[in-house]
């Protein structure tokens, strides 16, 4: 059977953003993928040559309301390198702090969808759920749950009561247990176990030839993890495992991100048990010198990168953003090849994408019957039979 | 009003169909909306599911700043949802473009592409705010029906225009 | 746990002179500015001899009258080294390096949309961020495409 385009596009109820590619079968098997990324498209890169250092903060922590502390984190180091500023141990610990907590809340959003896409939807709300915990926590400390405002070129802009952090250590012992659950569900669970095992599997030289970045890579055995290789806030204080796993399939990075999130309690207890006394905010100039640096983060869906070009002025002449989603793609477009169109919305929905793919797949049929149509929903109730109908056979 | 009507509108004020269209959001709004159906906030206590297709919605959830690329689909997407129809936008975003506002790639509101019914203020509005926000807007729709349909709230001739994407820096 | 930072300032000069001026900031930045015509050259040279097995980001500057492209590598040192290269303006192209860098397949092309850089061989080189309709030939992170400035108070110059 010759090869057929199914475009799988936006307007879709979905959990997150739209984002268009096609992909080509033979039949029911997928052989490649071809991606449009301009739903979501913007131009913030621009704006941020026109906009001060300050305002551009709250302009990248939308970038993506999931990972929002990273963008702003990665841009105020950045800037402050530039400047020769260095914000005190507080603000640092505050950063790194609010940081683990994003990347908890990212993980924990991620399995509830993880869950949803095999029609798991129970974990969804037990997850989501727990998620609140975290959500209650960033609110008490920095006034939001979502889109924080923590960050700002020199330091941090609120600081931490001991009220706050009494109850955070208390959700932290509850979340803890929790976890422990979704460890044993994620790796015990039968349906988890058939849908995520052996689909969209990398191997660790394709993950490294194919700039894969995050839990996706570590998933694949790639040792790599920017908060040890190349460490910025609060990272070189803390004690903290790089989680890796070698079946560089779903499953795999499943329980990378299963283990993140106990690490990152550790991470979260350490920081607020030794939290340095002092302000939160170094004095930082208006302007920045001429320079030129990259500024590196492990947000939770990997390496996140920004060059960032400064001239004397206030703003910057060249923020370069390359977000971990974005080198993930290649590893989806790799790993689809082979799998079965069912299997779309486990693989896409494992990078933990900063963008969502949604409703319409048209199966454009070159013998000229009629098209039929599948809608992400279809797709995914379709993968959720096919495993309920190999289950009753076995 | 005849009796297959007064059914209708009877189910459609106790159990709103909502459908979601994300027009290039950061996607915090889209979370905190789903946020409102997880058990914390349980928005289905209130009779409302989210549904997937436009075409048995009663109401339209639009996120984000509308992107030049969303434009078109966002006002297709419209189209094909049947009267009576009602619209909220989503946060700052949805309101006038947000930070985003005035961005080279971005139009700058739902209300330049479709017509809305209610604003959610937020950046993001939190879930109890967006189910207060739906609430208000089956408030809108319970006095519409009490009064035949929407033409009652129309003062002027509607002007429901498709704005063309201004494309800035470029000469005319 | 202490791992070694960085590649001495040496091996990557001794590498990579041959294309260009090396520049070590420090043990864990190095740059090398090449011709456009040996980029590909380079790039091979740069990963076989300097283990550099991970391609961070290709970052892209207008610097007026050029456009600056930027291969941004590193490997288990956690050394970052940035192969640089200058297109003219007038004629931005280079050789497309997606068969060396597999990800470069996607990074090109919004290169190509942002500043209209063309890369010779890339085998599909459309649209990637920008509407369909988005005009031809107008490239928004030039420096010379110019946005409204924006109703809000106090920005500056544009959005």
């Amino acid at each position: 059977m010759a090869e057929i385009m199914i475009p799988i596009g936006p307007q879709h109820p979905a959990l997150k953003e739209p984002v268009n590619f096609k992909v080509f079968a033979e039949g029911e098997i997928i052989t490649r993928l071809e991606l449009d990324l301009s739903y979501n498209h913007r131009g913030i890169e621009k704006a941020a040559e026109s906009r001060d250092f300050t305002r551009v903060v709250p302009l990248l922590e939308r970038i993506c309301g999931i990972c929002s502390h990273s963008h702003t984190t990665n841009f105020v180091k950045g800037v402050e390198e530039a400047m020769g500023v260095t914000p005190p141990p507080r603000a640092q610990y505050i950063r790194t702090l609010i940081a683990e907590l994003e990347r908890l809340h990212s993980h924990m959003l991620w399995l509830g969808v993880g869950g949803h896409e095999i029609g798991f939807n129970t974990l969804l709300m037990w997850t989501w759920r727990d998620r609140e915990d975290i959500q209650d926590t960033l609110e008490e400390m920095t006034g939001n749950r979502v889109n924080y405002g923590t960050n700002k070129v020199g330091g941090v802009r609120r600081d931490l009561t001991q009220d706050q952090i009494d109850r955070a250590h208390k959700r932290f012992d509850t979340l803890e247990e929790r976890f422990q659950g979704y460890a044993e569900m994620a790796t015990q669970n039968p349906t988890i176990r058939e849908r995520f095992q052996g689909v969209g599997k990398l191997t660790r030289e394709q993950a490294l030839a194919l700039g894969t970045v995050g839990p996706t890579a570590r998933a694949s055995g790639v040792d790599s993890d920017i908060r040890r290789d190349d460490p910025y806030c609060a990272y070189p204080d803390v004690k903290f495992q790089v989680v890796t796993e070698e079946s560089g399939d779903v499953f795999g990075r499943t329980l990378v991100r299963v283990r993140e999130m106990m690490e990152s309690l550790k991470i979260c207890r350490q920081l607020l048990a030794d939290l340095p006394e002092g302000p939160i905010a170094a004095k930082a100039p208006r302007t920045a010198p001429k320079a030129d640096v990259i500024s590196r983060y492990e947000a939770p869906r990997g390496e996140l990168v920004h060059t960032i070009l400064t001239d004397g002025s206030d703003h910057v002449a060249r923020l370069d953003i390359r977000t971990p989603t974005l080198a993930n793609w290649t590893s989806v477009a790799a790993s689809l090849p082979g799998a079965h169109l069912a299997d779309i919305p486990v693989v896409v929905a494992a990078i933990d994408p900063c963008l969502s793919c949604t409703s319409r797949v048209t199966v454009v049929d070159i013998h000229g019957r009629k098209p039929a149509s599948y809608s992400w929903d279809e797709l995914r109730a379709w993968g959720i039979d096919r495993h309920a109908g190999r289950r009753r056979r076995s | 009003m005849d009796l297959s009507n007064r059914l209708a509108n009877w189910a459609r004020l106790k159990s709103p169909w909502i459908t979601m269209f994300n027009s290039g959001a950061c996607n915090a709004c889209d979370i905190e909306v789903i946020d409102a159906v997880t058990p914390r906030f349980d928005v289905e206590r209130f009779g409302i599911l989210s549904k997937g297709s436009p075409r048995h919605a009663d109401i339209l959830i639009v996120t984000g700043p509308v992107t030049l690329k969303q434009a078109s689909r966002l006002r297709r997407v419209y189209e094909q949802i049947p009267e009576p129809k009602y619209v909220i936008a989503m946060g700052a975003c949805g309101a006038q473009g947000g930070v985003f506002k005035g961005l080279y790639h971005v139009v700058g509101g739902v209300d330049k592409v479709i017509p809305v019914d209610a604003y959610v203020a937020g950046c993001p509005p939190r879930p109890d705010e967006i189910i207060d926000g739906v609430v208000a807007c089956l408030g809108i729709m319970k006095e519409d029906l009490a009064h035949g349909g929407k033409e009652w709230r129309r003062k002027a001739p509607a002007l429901i225009p498709l704005a063309p994407a201004r494309r800035r820096g470029v000469a005319p | 746990m202490s791992l070694a930072l960085g590649i001495p300032a040496s091996t990557v000069s001794s590498a990579l002179r041959p294309f260009g001026p090396v520049e070590s900031a420090r043990a864990t930045r190095h740059h090398v500015l090449v011709d456009p015509k040996d980029l590909r050259e380079a790039l091979g040279a740069a990963r076989r001899e300097l283990k550099l097995d991970h391609f961070v980001q290709l970052a892209t500057i207008d610097v007026g009258d050029a456009f600056e492209l930027r291969y941004i590598l590193t490997g288990s040192h956690r050394a970052l080294v940035s192969v640089r290269t200058r297109l003219p303006r007038a004629a931005p192209h280079v050789a497309s390096v997606h068969d060396l860098l597999p990800p470069a397949g996607l990074y090109e092309r919004q290169v190509h949309d942002l500043f209209g850089v063309v890369f010779d061989g890339h085998p599909g080189l459309s649209r990637l961020v920008l509407a369909e309709d988005w005009p031809e030939g107008v490239h928004p992170l030039r420096k010379d495409f110019l946005v409204e400035a924006a109703a809000r108070p106090g920005a500056k110059g544009g959005t």
